[in-house]
């Protein structure tokens, strides 16, 4: 059992606390969801129950946290370890050594286990998480998912009561975050492992927890069964909004669980008449008038790869201005080769990209992105400047453009980081960093955007902010690209679904059409109200509210 | 029963194998032989890369750049040899005079030795996995080998985030024209790698990994043996006393040893993979030794390892039962690919 008993804990050099007279109590072997927007505390409390909070972090602490007989604050984390495992949001961030086996038998070595027990050991967790056919391959050459899973087993190797996980899947596809969630599932039904796991993402982890613990910006902290914290919280997946809405009572906290609510409403039905009416009624009056697309990127039988293997063959694009178009696709099937062509990173092998009317070959990165700017998902390798004004005046300097303290005023306005002005970019919140990045790369006005995988890491606020300025951008005229396997972000703000496939684009259309018959990629509102056009709790909303 | 390993034959022998490797392009100035040393520690590295791994450095493609940019230091730093090939005027500050071809060839042999020898390391990088390599380090130094280890892990990490950063700048217009650009760069690398260092030192501390604090009776062993190294050098140095010096050195030298072995056993550790030797560590071992006695061993074959361009360039002797004799160094290629023949 673990129990925090009025904890509170403030980091060093900081005038707040960061937990406030935490009290909770988590069960042996239940499975917990700790929620709660960027900043509010998550990590801290994961890192108080092996002791890396306060021994590795500094800091003061009041209160006191147990696990079972023993207390993390005053055994640290060298003694916890053998009792709580810890995975992190980064696999890569946590390996030692370079093969699979190796790594799993690592902290075994180091706790001198006796070897006939760290072979059975090493054995048993391969199993467990079915990394056996990965035994001697590489760290390097394993998927996201994969590497999250040896993390996971090399924790789980030191056979810890409980294991604690830091947003594990947020870095990982959908269908990577699907196996580690699956594994997490089967170690707490199985052998009755205690989970805490943090995650920004609940829609995919609700209906497996027993618990949910949600924290807010003050570090109080609410925590009962999901039902009943979902009831109130305002940080609910797209299916809790509508099931709240409506009334639905036990809440629904799943496609399953909510469909009979559907059924009884007389929604879950294909209606001819009622498909993607609600949809194209809300998406056009979000758009505003219907206006001639003007293409600003056109793509024309592009092939393109790296070596011997092609990715992309023969493929045709056309993207228009104020158009946001969402690029999907399974992992590894050549959507961020499409990016590298379209701003001059990877040289295409045939065909020709043109932008705004221009062809892009022979021209150089610098500048094409001064025409199209692309997010990279990792904008913090974009930072590097002082304050944030510094960040967006460096662009307009590489672009030897005048730095016009007001265009920067104005963008950093947009982006909601006026009062971030002076502030050094590193120090913000991940959502704000993602922002600073994007100033960074659109201060020189482009006509075009392309981010990255934009929402990983981003709680459901930093999200709704993000998809309001893309909103605001495409309505000024700007054609968009977004590369992102967040269903629900893609749902909410896309004019245009894209999916790529096996060398080119398997689907193409508006979102109701691709997403909504995708039995991969439909939101959650889709699976609860098949064939009726509806993606977003906004979208049924308006129709129940119709019926 | 012991854990598969991808290793054919034992640590130790590829560090014997390294050792002679070593040795035996330190001792060679001959370019015949230095070019099939580079191509045959090449192979021994391509065959023993794992799948998937990307070679960090390519000994072809760095020994075009080492040999001509020794060939060029050389020609332009060295007067000597007699046949010029271009007289610069003799005002050039440090580069005037004349350019000769034996100044050329001398500098493109240095080049070539020092790609043999990043092609030997290359290959026994290549082929022991770092768990292997730790399992070499004795028990007291097993905190000094997981940091290296770790530094090892972090190389091609940091070559991705290397690659992350240049890309990323690009896209903001940044293009490198004084040296003053490089910051954008090097800044977000330095940041990155730094936070990617804590991310990882907390992830250890989280598995319980933690060097133990010597007891004090491992500290004042120490102490006193690094006192009496001290002592016996100036008893050495300062009055001359050879004999008290040698006597108090070497009971220094026993107590650092005593001292590190004592913190050895303090800190007990296992071992997940046993390297047992057999018929492969022999044939590698065989080929090492047939090797070490072609360019140890007094015989009139031998002196073809020495070549010398000046002061007239001569073709190199080449001889090729000593040419023969090095390809013992590639007996684990040999083993490799006739694995499936062996017991």
């Amino acid at each position: 059992m673990i129990e925090f008993a009025q904890l509170s804990y403030r980091y060093p050099d900081q005038p707040q606390v960061c937990l406030d007279q935490v009290s909770l109590t988590l069960p042996a072997g239940s499975f917990t969801l700790v929620i709660g927007p960027s900043g509010s505390g998550k990590s801290t409390l994961l890192r108080c129950l092996n002791g890396l909070v306060p021994h590795f972090s500094g800091g003061e602490v009041a209160g006191s946290v147990r696990i079972a007989a023993y207390d993390p604050i005053a055994l640290g984390p060298r003694v916890m370890s053998r009792h709580v495992g810890m995975v992190f949001q980064s696999p890569e961030a946590q390996f030692v050594l370079e093969r699979v086996e190796d790594e799993i038998a690592f902290a075994l070595e180091h706790a001198a286990v006796p070897r006939e027990q760290l072979r059975i050991r090493v054995e048993e967790v391969l199993d467990l998480l079915d990394l056996a056919p990965l035994r001697d391959r590489l760290l390097t050459t394993l998927s996201g998912g994969e590497r999250q899973r040896v993390a996971i087993a090399a924790t789980l190797a030191l056979q810890p009561e409980v294991l604690v996980l830091d947003e594990p899947t947020s870095q990982l596809d959908p269908q990577s975050a699907d196996d580690v969630l699956q594994a997490l599932v089967r170690l707490n039904h199985d052998l009755g492992l205690t989970i805490v796991l943090a995650e920004h993402r609940s829609e995919r982890v609700l209906p497996i927890v027993d618990l949910v613990v949600a924290l807010d910006r003050a570090g109080r902290v609410v925590s009962g069964p999901p039902r009943e914290i979902l009831a109130t919280s305002p940080l609910c997946p797209p299916l809790v909004t509508v099931a709240r809405a409506a009334g639905w009572q036990p809440l629904p906290l799943s496609v399953k669980e909510a469909r009979p609510f559907a059924t009884r409403q007389g929604l879950a039905q294909q209606d001819a008449i009622a498909v993607g009416k609600t949809g194209e009624a809300g998406r056009a009056s979000a758009t505003g008038p219907t206006r001639p697309p003007r293409p600003y990127l056109e793509i024309r039988g592009l092939e393109a790869g790296y070596g011997n293997t092609p990715v992309l063959r023969n493929l045709d694009l056309t993207i228009a201005a104020g158009e946001i178009t969402l690029l999907m696709g399974r992992n590894g099937i050549g959507k961020s080769t499409l990016l590298k062509c379209m701003i001059g990173l990877l040289r295409p092998r045939r065909g020709e990209i043109r932008i705004a009317g221009r062809s892009i070959a022979g021209r150089d990165v610098a500048a094409i992105s001064r025409e199209l700017a692309c997010l990279p998902q990792e904008p913090d390798s974009m930072l590097f400047a002082d304050t944030v004004a510094d960040e967006l005046r460096t662009t307009l300097r590489n672009h030897r453009l005048p730095v016009n303290e007001a265009l920067i005023d104005e963008l950093l306005a947009q982006l909601g980081l006026s009062e971030r002005r002076e502030r050094y970019p590193r120090d913000l919140s991940i959502g704000e960093r993602q922002r600073v990045a994007l100033g960074a790369i659109s201060i020189t006005r482009p006509g075009g955007l392309l981010l990255d995988e934009p929402t990983r890491g981003l709680d459901y606020e930093a999200k709704a902010m993000l998809g309001g300025l893309l909103r605001q951008w495409s309505r000024e005229g700007s054609a968009i690209i977004v590369v992102s396997h967040d269903v629900e972000f893609v749902a909410e703000i896309a004019d245009r679904v894209l999916i790529l496939g096996q060398g080119g684009l398997i689907a193409d259309g508006p979102p109701w059409n691709v997403l909504g018959n995708s039995p991969l990629f439909a939101p959650q509102i889709a699976r609860i109200f098949p064939g009726r056009g509806w993606l977003t709790a906004s979208n049924a909303l308006q129709g129940l509210q119709q019926k | 029963m012991t854990p598969r390993s991808l290793l054919l034959v034992h640590p130790v022998t590829w560090t014997i194998w390294l050792g002679t490797t070593l040795l035996t392009v330190s001792l060679t100035r001959n370019p015949l032989y230095l070019l099939l040393l580079l191509f045959g520690l090449t192979l021994v590295a391509e065959t023993e890369r794992p799948t998937g791994r990307a070679t960090p450095l390519d000994p072809i493609f760095f020994a075009v750049i080492a040999v001509s940019f020794g060939a060029l230091f050389n020609a332009a730093t060295i007067r000597y040899g007699d046949t010029v090939l271009v007289a610069l005027p003799a005002s050039w500050w440090l580069i005037g005079g004349p350019i000769t071809l034996e100044a050329v060839v001398f500098g493109m042999i240095n080049g070539l030795v020092l790609s043999a020898l990043v092609a030997g390391f290359g290959a026994f990088g290549t082929a022991m996995p770092i768990s292997a390599l730790i399992s070499l380090v004795p028990r007291a130094f097993y905190p000094l080998a997981v940091v290296m280890s770790v530094a090892v892990t972090y190389v091609p990490l940091t070559i991705r985030l290397a690659g992350q950063v240049r890309e990323a700048q690009q896209l903001r217009g940044h293009q490198v024209r004084v040296w003053r650009d490089g910051l954008p760069l090097l800044l977000p690398l330095l940041i990155g790698g730094l936070e990617r260092a804590l991310q990882l030192a907390e992830a250890m501390a989280a598995r319980g990994f933690a060097a133990d604090p010597p007891s004090n009776q491992v500290r004042m062993m120490l102490v006193g043996g690094l006192a009496a190294l001290f002592a016996g050098l100036l008893l050495q140095f300062a009055w001359g006393q050879v004999v008290a010096a040698s006597l108090t050195m070497l009971i220094g030298t026993g107590l650092i040893l005593w001292a590190l072995r004592e913190s050895g056993q303090q800190a007990p550790r296992t071992r997940y993979r046993l390297y047992r030797r057999g018929i492969r560590d022999m044939i590698v071992l065989l080929g090492a030794g047939l090797t070490l006695i072609a360019v140890l061993a007094p015989w009139p074959g031998r002196a073809s390892l020495a070549y010398t361009p000046y002061p007239m360039l001569q073709l190199p002797i080449f001889e090729p039962l000593l040419a023969l004799a090095l390809m013992g160094l590639l007996m684990p290629v040999a083993v490799r690919l006739g694995d499936r023949y062996l017991p």
